[in-house]
């Protein structure tokens, strides 16, 4: 067992201590002295003090670094932590080093250890007799050395300061801080040509050829994913690849066509929402649904298509209702600062729902507008870079008074407000729910007779107390029933002999009588109509949204929040403090609205402390031309969008431990164009779509020499294939069919997922949420992807499996791993199997014979015609099936109207089971079904299977 | 293997995109094949799911976690409090700031409706009705000074599934087997046997998070099929689906010869050899009706309050038999704000005699010692209760007193470390967060939290959030 730096003998120490001073020349004093300074007490702090100092009362191993007596006492292991003059004898020394059998390696993390200079620092310090200047020495030494210091150690930052001087004074090194320095356009190492071709071949690889510019078909291919998410249609290849004018040219008349096309903004706008977290419900025990949340996806979308300068973009969503309250579009736009999972339920603290908003929503504005993941300073000031706690919280204090709420705003004329009808369905539930709640209140008055029988109690005052009730004129509704909406007799009658002080032997328990079923039943009842209140926003003129005002209590938040007509008096004006170790209850220090202080140069207006006003002040620095990390994140963003990596590593996180960018001047090149342009994105599509960089192919002429030359694969002489997104996949499927409907935006759509999936039941407090029906009709369900109903508890499988992201953080780049479900879902799910009935059939509609049915295929599929080998494989594949098919007969699948639901009654601990009615398949209308087509174009589905499994088809080029 | 295990992020994966190989590894994990262990033993170094030494030397390879969704009441199972009997219907006056408006109302103390008796040598406590449970009293370590910080489920799941409150951090089984690997690439090594109906919080209790995909957890569901579309539609028979494996593998042939360089076609290709082998083993690993009826009855399956658990317990055995790392059991839900005595009671009622004969199967086979065995819920309950309408006594949720039980894995069998306060309202002697059970935890798999750590989104980051101290008394 390894030891623990533990205590002395303080009375050696002490004489060691002056047997070493004694001994010293003065100037070995002073350069020991300046050792401790400059190296000793800061390293002290950055790895040592959290544990061993920081918090009195948690001292690790009973071992306090904060001067050198208690250093010297030592720990619970009872000997000195140093012995001065003696490093190999100095547990302190001896723990750093992580080698020493005897003591634990400090600090515990590997990931924390010293580096080989700081040992070295250690083991001079001790050895140099391990002075320890007082602070006013300590400030003289430092004061002196300040200049020789930094210009050898790295640069001072200012910022508002941290929570020790230690940290307000460390150094930084200069490559760490490179997103903070102004955006200098940099002139393009070659004056013709592409500047970024110019920037890249700068950094080239010496002895490195480049890949050939990629052929029309890949080209075409790779831009109409890249930009609309969709496949291009044979005719758009065809027209292309006969387009007479030159390689360049042509493509850029691809480019303006396909930056024209409405569903560029679905595309960029699912990048977007990724960043963002979007989904449709709030998560966590309820998952609510958020009504209104597809105005805000909409938003997003029509920012895209009308090309919206970025820095309004960035004002609109942190501040839309400061700036105009009564545009309808701008109260939307703030449903950015909601995206975040949320909910109160009465089993959660108030202030602690509250100040996990406000954290939310300060981390989720620094990692989508300034690549700076702010939470790293929530607790403390930040590790590595020049963000103190402080910033935190008064970035924090700017949305102290932003208020949740689902707030009036008028349907625009441009919102697709189509497919209202729909809401007949929920109602019909609605119905149902009520039906349920009479019967079981039915009931209970009735057992409640039985049960005054039985105990032989007179129920006169019982009865007179449901009579009071059914009359509506009882004075017993309760704030608990005044807010339900159905009958209820039992319980009001209940409540108001509770309230008259009857003893409760002498009145029924509640839900007397009740079987398990009923318990259970009553409860999805009850959570039923509570969370139709929230589905049902779908339909009318809210948004998802906030405003400027006090803080309200709210014990729950069980029904979508109104802005309140006196929100700027009643309620708590927040004041925002810092936050010890990040803890709502233990306020530290106040702070007031501001902005990262090591930007605060980008900063024209003040940020008021008045309650409306702050989010707006605040979105105009982060949205100034001068805010070098607004700048860079975006075109970092874009650049990833297309290139599959980003030019720096992290996109959420531009600080000193994310990756550099590999190419600094590019990126700076292209921050400083896109703000020259206008902030349009439009504009930065095409200077980067037009370079050679992004037109180059993906097969390498001298693969070899690419590994040897490009190990990183970072020099861009080969462009990098992708694996389409999940999105991706389902749309090009339905729009290979030609199944795809391409309206846009309205309320979201329910494609038919796996029904096992769907009808699985699903926990929401205490009980039981409504299963996933689809919409009935199959042009309702083929809607792209990104408008399908994204429910936190309930992910689509074949979406999640394709590594469409969790949207609980935000998601800087989509990850494309290789795992088995995804061949379950792809080559088993229904879906897959639908889209190559649908297929086949199409193929067989538009050619003559089945030679020209296999081309028609492929053409859909992937863009090109088959091979003679291919043909003449996927032909007698055909025949194949066909044979197999002739004596096996098919059925039509039935939509199933009930589910039934097994599960555990947490009132009873018992098993009980319920009937769901999905009223919606009702109304079904199936897609294409194996009955509707001859045995022909079923055995055709089978190669159209093989085709969307195939690798040609997931992944673009 | 581009993938450092303790400093992946100096690694390059991301630029380049997986190698094969890793591709491969990823298969293996989801579900793999003999063959495919076959192909890579001379690649054992490099694959990120090959066994791996542990940090520390230690007697369990494998976790059985048995998790009571919804929250037990520590007071009316393992953790006796008398002195709630005199204070029966008195009234109770919460103090602090952290009231929840489940805390609002007249509240008054409940006493316990189970009676409790010492069991084994060791004179363990438990309540009665744990009838089965008591006759392996010796072989479990109970902790009674877990604390947590939520007091709603979702958020105190994930912190005891993940180590953080809000989601989205890898699980516990995930964690183990980055540490670990697993011993049978033909089997995940994270297997989750989830109630008809996931916990609150769903699939992100048994995430991968940050860590690479192969890291995740599959559940094996309930009812139905027990991986989605695990077989094709009906009415697609083997032969066509053969037939049309072979076309994809055709038309990708084609592909990849004219894409040579991009690593990635090939492993997806192996990927669906891989998975058509699977629709058949799958069900084989789930097959109970080879095991001898006298185990069967031992776990309580074919009876009707036992037969869902037992059959869990005993597919966990069989699980960790074939090697598989980490198996994590759902049960509940045991939030029993009213009527606990009939709740608890059936609750009991179900998972006693499975736990018990899954305890007493594993030490007869020789694998209680490498098999470590956790039961908890996510926080502990209140001794108070609202008393909503009467007589249907409940408890609310406590964050600062729990217990948590251990068994087998070397763990302290036979001891009782921690306690609570008179009422149990607090854990009082051997408090220790959740982080500290989650080191401790690892420590008795031999890994080291501190070295169990993974680079993302600009810091190492590890279970226990920020580090935690290995509680020894937990250790045998």
């Amino acid at each position: 067992m390894k030891r623990q730096i533990i205590s002395i003998l303080v009375m050696q120490l002490v004489i060691g201590v002056a047997f070493v001073q004694s001994n010293a020349s003065a100037a070995n004093n002073e350069q020991a002295e300046q050792l401790f300074v400059r190296r000793i007490i800061p390293l002290f702090h950055e790895k040592c003090l959290a544990c061993h100092g920081k918090d009195e009362a948690q001292i690790k191993g009973g071992f306090d670094m904060r001067s050198l007596a208690s250093m010297l006492k030592g720990g619970e292991s009872e000997q000195p932590g140093l012995v001065v003059g003696k490093p190999e004898q100095s547990p302190l020394y001896l723990a750093v080093t992580r080698k020493h059998d005897d003591w634990q390696p400090m600090p515990p993390k590997e990931a924390d250890k010293l580096s080989a200079e700081q040992v070295t620092w250690i083991k001079d310090w001790i050895a140099g007799g391990a002075f320890w200047p007082d602070d006013a020495r300590a400030k003289e030494i430092a004061k002196a050395n300040s200049e020789k210091w930094s210009a050898e150690d790295g640069v001072s930052v200012k910022t508002s300061g941290g929570l020790s001087p230690e940290w307000t004074e460390r150094k930084y090194k200069s490559e760490g801080l490179w997103a903070y320095q102004p955006v200098k356009k940099p002139i393009p190492p070659m004056k013709d040509g592409n500047s970024i071709d110019a920037f890249i071949a700068a950094r080239w690889p010496a002895g490195l050829q480049s890949a050939p510019l990629a052929d029309r078909v890949t080209l075409i291919r790779r831009a109409t994913f890249d930009l609309i998410g969709l496949p291009p249609k044979p005719e758009e290849v065809e027209a292309f690849v006969k387009d007479s004018r030159s390689d360049a040219e042509a493509f850029a008349k691809v480019v303006d066509r396909l930056l024209d096309s409405p569903h560029y903004g679905e595309r960029m706008a699912q990048h977007w929402l990724d960043v963002t977290r979007y989904a449709d419900t709030s998560g966590f025990a309820n998952d609510y649904e958020r009504g209104n949340a597809w105005r805000y996806r909409d938003y997003v979308v029509r920012s895209f298509n009308a090309d919206k300068r970025y820095d309004q973009f960035v004002r609109e969503q942190i501040a839309g209702d400061e700036i105009d309250a009564n545009d309808p579009e701008q109260i939307v736009a703030t449903g950015f600062l909601r995206m975040g999972p949320w909910e109160l339920t009465g089993m959660e603290v108030e202030k602690v729902a509250r100040q996990r908003f406000l954290d939310d929503v300060v981390n989720s504005v620094g990692e989508t507008f300034l690549a700076h993941s702010l939470q790293c300073a929530r607790c403390h000031d930040h590790k590595f870079d020049p963000v103190p706690t402080r910033d935190y919280y008064s970035i924090q204090a700017v949305f102290a008074t932003t208020q949740l709420a689902e707030r009036a705003a008028p349907f625009l004329s441009n919102e697709n407000v189509t497919g209202f009808e729909e809401k007949k369905y929920l109602e019909m539930r609605r119905a149902e729910y009520l039906e349920v709640l009479a019967r079981l209140d039915d009931q209970m008055l009735a057992a409640a007779q039985s049960w005054f029988q039985e105990k032989g109690i007179d129920p006169a005052r019982w009865n007179a107390a449901i009579a009071n009730a059914a009359d509506g004129k009882s004075p017993t509704r309760t704030p608990m029933s005044s807010r339900r909406e159905f009958k209820d007799l039992f319980n009001a009658a209940r409540n108001a002999i509770m309230k008259e002080g009857v003893p409760e032997d002498q009145f029924p328990p509640k839900l007397v009588g009740f079987s398990p079923e009923d318990y259970g039943n009553e409860r999805v009842a009850r959570k039923g109509l509570e969370r139709l209140k929230w589905e049902l926003e779908r339909y009318e003129p809210y948004a998802l949204a906030v405003y400027g005002g006090r803080t309200r209590q709210y014990k729950t938040v069980f029904t979508p929040l109104r802005m309140p007509s006196d929100r700027m008096t009643a309620g708590e004006l927040e004041v925002t403090c810092v936050l010890t170790g990040g803890d709502p209850f233990s306020a530290g220090q106040k702070v007031t609205p501001g902005v990262l202080s090591v930007l605060v140069a980008a900063q024209q207006t003040p940020i008021p402390d008045t309650i409306e006003g702050r989010r707006l002040a605040f979105a105009d620095w982060v949205a100034n031309a001068e805010n070098p990390l607004t700048t860079r994140a975006i075109v970092n963003r874009i650049w990833l969008w297309h290139f599959e990596r980003p030019i720096a590593g992290n996109p959420n996180n531009f600080g000193s431990t994310g990756k550099k960018p590999t190419h600094p001047e590019l990126l700076d090149w292209l921050a400083a164009t896109f703000v020259e342009d206008g902030w349009s994105f439009k504009a930065m599509h095409r200077i980067m779509m037009n370079s050679e960089a992004y037109r180059r192919g993906t097969r390498h002429p001298d693969r070899k020499t690419l590994a040897e030359k490009d190990p990183t694969g970072t020099s861009y002489a080969v462009f990098k294939p992708r694996r389409l997104t999940a999105e991706e996949l389902r749309d090009a499927m339905l729009a290979a069919t030609g199944e795809l409907n391409p309206v846009l935006g309205g309320i979201p759509t329910r494609p038919e997922i796996n029904l096992e999936a769907a009808l699985q039941p699903r926990q929401v407090m205490g009980t039981f949420a409504a299963g996933w029906t689809p919409n009935p009709l199959p042009r309702q369900r083929h809607r792209r992807s990104i408008y399908a109903l994204k429910v936190r508890g309930l992910p689509d499988p074949l979406q999640e499996v394709f590594n469409a992201p969790a949207p609980d953080f935000s998601c800087e780049r989509r990850e494309a791993s290789t795992v088995t479900p995804q061949v379950f879902s792809l080559f088993n799910g229904q879906a897959s199997h639908s889209r190559a009935l649908a297929l086949a059939n199409r193929a067989m509609k538009e050619a003559q014979t089945d030679e020209q049915a296999i081309a028609r295929s492929f053409a859909l599929a992937f863009s090109r015609q088959p091979s003679q080998d291919e043909l003449q494989t996927c032909l007698a594949h055909w025949r194949d099936i066909e044979a197999l098919l002739s004596d096996t007969k098919t059925v039509a699948s039935k939509p199933p109207l009930e589910v039934r639901r097994d599960a555990v009654e947490e009132n009873t601990g018992e098993k009980f089971s319920f009937n769901e009615r999905l009223h919606a398949y009702a109304d079904f209308v199936p897609d294409l079904q194996p009955t509707d087509v001859s045995t022909h174009t079923r055995a055709l589905a089978d190669v159209c299977l093989a085709l969307f499994n195939s690798n040609e088809f997931v992944y673009v080029y | 293997m581009s993938t450092n295990r303790f400093f992946p992020g100096a690694d390059v994966r991301d630029l380049h995109g997986p190698t094969r190989r890793e591709f491969i590894y990823s298969l293996g994990a989801s579900l793999g094949s003999v063959a495919l262990s076959a192909l890579l033993a001379d690649e054992a170094k490099t694959n990120p799911l090959t066994p791996k030494q542990q940090h520390l030397p230690a007697k369990a390879k494998s976790v059985i976690f048995l998790t009571m969704e919804g929250s037990p009441s520590h007071l009316d199972t393992f953790d006796p409090k008398p002195k709630l009997a005199e204070m029966h219907l008195k009234e109770f006056v919460r103090e602090g700031k952290q009231k929840s408006a489940m805390e609002s109302g007249k509240r008054y103390y409940v006493q316990s409706p189970f009676k409790f008796a010492k069991h084994g040598q060791s004179g363990a406590d438990m309540a009665q009705n744990w009838e089965h449970l008591a006759k392996v009293a010796d072989e479990i370590c109970f902790f009674r000074g877990c604390t947590v910080d939520s007091v709603n489920h979702p958020t105190a799941m994930y912190q005891m599934n993940c180590g953080n409150r809000f989601g989205g951090d890898p699980g516990i089984g995930a964690w183990v087997n980055y540490g670990l690997g697993t011993v049978n690439q033909d089997l995940p090594g994270f297997i989750v046997l989830p109630e008809v109906s996931y916990p609150q919080g769903g699939a992100a209790n048994w995430s991968n998070g940050y860590l690479p995909a192969n890291f995740q957890g599959t559940p094996l569901r309930a009812k139905g099929s027990p991986i989605l579309d695990l077989t094709p539609p009906v009415g697609v028979s083997a032969a066509r689906q053969r037939k049309n494996l072979d076309l994809i593998a055709k038309l990708n042939a084609a592909h990849v010869a004219q894409h040579p360089g991009h690593d990635e076609l090939a492993a997806r290709m192996d990927n669906y050899e891989l998975a058509f082998r699977m629709q058949m083993q799958v069900p084989e690993v789930l097959d109970l009706s080879k095991e001898d009826e006298k185990t069967k009855e031992l776990y309580g399956v074919g009876k009707d309050a036992t037969d869902a658990f037992g059959r869990k317990c005993l597919l966990a055995r069989k699980l960790v038999e074939k090697g598989v790392r980490f198996v994590q059991l759902y049960n509940g839900s045991w939030d029993s704000h009213d009527y606990i005595e009939r709740a608890h009671g059936n609750l009991v009622r179900g998972v006693d005699q499975p736990i018990a004969a899954l305890i007493t199967d594993l030490k007869q086979r020789g694998l209680l010692d490498s098999t470590l065995i956790v039961w908890c819920g996510e926080f502990g309950r209140t001794p108070d209760n609202g008393v909503r309408g009467g007589t249907a006594y409940g408890r609310d949720h406590n964050p600062n007193a729990m217990t948590i039980w251990l068994a087998g894995g070397g763990c302290n069998a036979g001891h009782t470390i921690g306690a609570t306060d008179e009422l149990g309202m607090q854990a009082v002697e051997g408090k220790a967060h959740v982080r500290d059970f989650h080191v401790t935890l690892l420590r008795l798999l031999g890994l080291d939290d501190n070295k169990l750590t993974y680079y993302h989104a600009g810091r190492f980051k590890q279970l226990s959030q920020f580090g935690g101290t290995v509680i020894k008394e937990l250790i045998g």
